[in-house]
């Protein structure tokens, strides 16, 4: 006996009993008390109470994680792969796309000039100049990113030059619309810019390069399993009639 | 390429070496058992999800150390739980949300299952209301069928433990779910403890 107040005789200690079910008593201790279970209705009871409990338990049924969860943990592990991945000697870690060679030549989002770049490293960010400044788009620059903790109206995420890795994994947690307030505005933006997606597996405010914007990351459809896109919007500017609110365009994760 | 026949530890092994769809497709394996251990230890879908991101890029970093002295299972799920018991630590005063009552995370139910379906959502509920250092054990052992040993493993504590918190955790349940009527013995169980399942038939009448 452990030397408490746990009565092995009617009325059986219920502590007791479930110690004995859990296999928890020494052998001797076990072995003095299964005689007297056995001879007891009461006590053969709480132990039968017990098994139907854990039957109930196991009788729960397995659940599948929903596909929002599911996308964004292939979308935070594809980034993780490609920020692990080494990189080639010489080559620029994210190489960027001339925007006014897309603008030049009227790519679509995520044609295939941009889907071979990010086959190659797993990232390219297509950064666009904003305004009239920035001629030609930028080139390809040490990335210098500045994460936060988190995105919050005080302190929003922010970001410098092209690489959006390090803010990918607190916006692929977040659901925060930011000044584009909700998914319409968000679909109108997107829309203007010829993008067609389905809401986005996370979205946050951030600042790219002190300006504000938001940062989304779409799912990219049914034949385009693994991969994910990541658009930055201009919320000053972007509509559904202003194809250039959108700042970065960029698909993440292996093909 | 990753191969769909490839055990977890050649996945393992594929990752180490730079495959990089290996670990993916690990994730991809096992995440609906990782999913269920976290929702249903901490009982919010949107801290699970949270969670278990972070779990998987930790394992993802962590996987060219992995050593096969223990299952990949075993091994993945002690990096879940760490961080889901992380979590409860760190918001033991918040409340939680209860898991919804059907939803992608429930399969779907045939049509004559809706009292059985119901069952179930009486035990999640009493299972919810077990104290957090008793629930983990009870999922993993008792819903998820896990060893006492495997448990203790992942939740880095005696196995002695896992069976004395299971016990306790099994009688308030045996007592709530009305397998056990409230008698005059002592059972650490709440004397107001409410009868889910005499509560329900009550409503049903």
């Amino acid at each position: 006996m452990t030397g408490n107040a746990r009565r092995s005789g009617p009325p059986w200690s219920v502590d007791l009993l479930a110690d004995l079910h859990a296999g928890l008593l020494d052998p001797r201790e076990e072995a003095e008390l299964r005689p007297l279970v056995e001879a007891d209705p009461e006590a053969k009871e709480v132990l039968a109470a017990l098994d139907a409990t854990v039957q109930d338990l196991r009788d729960l049924p397995p659940l599948r994680m929903p596909d929002n969860v599911a996308s964004r943990i292939d979308a935070a592990l594809a980034e993780e792969a490609r920020r692990s991945a080494p990189q080639p000697t010489g080559q620029p870690v994210a190489p960027v796309v001339d925007l006014a060679a897309r603008r030049r030549k009227r790519l679509g989002w995520g044609a295939g000039l941009l889907t071979a770049a990010a086959a190659a490293v797993g990232l390219a960010v297509m950064v666009i100049p904003n305004g009239g400044g920035g001629e030609g788009g930028q080139q390809a620059q040490p990335p210098a990113t500045t994460p936060s903790t988190g995105a919050s109206a005080d302190k929003p995420l922010a970001v410098r030059g092209n690489d959006f890795g390090p803010v990918l994994g607190d916006v692929l947690k977040a659901q925060n619309y930011g000044p584009l307030e909700n998914q319409e505005k968000l679909a109108g933006c997107l829309r203007g810019a010829n993008i067609v997606a389905a809401k986005p597996i996370g979205v946050s405010p951030i600042t790219l390069d002190d300006k504000p914007a938001v940062m989304a990351v779409l799912p990219r459809g049914a034949g385009t399993k693994g991969q994910f896109r990541i658009v930055v919007l201009d919320p000053a500017t972007c509509g559904p009639d202003n194809p250039d609110g959108v700042l970065a365009d960029s698909p993440v994760g292996p093909n | 390429m990753t191969a769909a026949a490839s055990s977890d530890a050649d996945l393992i092994a594929a990752h180490a070496a730079g495959d990089p769809h290996a670990f993916a497709e690990l994730v991809r394996r096992h995440r609906d058992r990782m999913w269920a251990v976290a929702l249903r230890t901490l009982r919010d879908p949107e801290e699970a999800a949270d969670a278990l991101q972070e779990a998987f890029i930790s394992a993802f970093r962590a996987a060219a150390n992995f050593r096969a002295e223990s299952q990949v299972t075993t091994w993945l799920h002690r990096i879940v739980v760490n961080a889901c018991l992380d979590r409860m630590r760190r918001r033991q005063t918040r409340p939680t949300v209860p898991l919804p009552e059907a939803g992608p995370g429930e399969p779907v139910a045939p049509r004559d299952a809706m009292a059985e379906r119901e069952t179930h959502l009486v035990v999640q509920a009493a299972l919810n209301e077990l104290p957090e250092e008793q629930r983990a054990p009870i999922v993993l052992v008792d819903v998820e069928g896990y060893s006492v040993a495997e448990t203790a493993r992942m939740l880095g504590i005696a196995e002695g433990t896992v069976k004395s918190r299971c016990a306790r955790g099994r009688a308030k349940l045996a007592k709530v779910l009305g397998h056990l009527r409230n008698r005059s013995a002592s059972a650490n169980v709440p004397a107001d403890g409410v009868n889910v399942r005499q509560q329900r038939q009550w409503e049903e009448r």
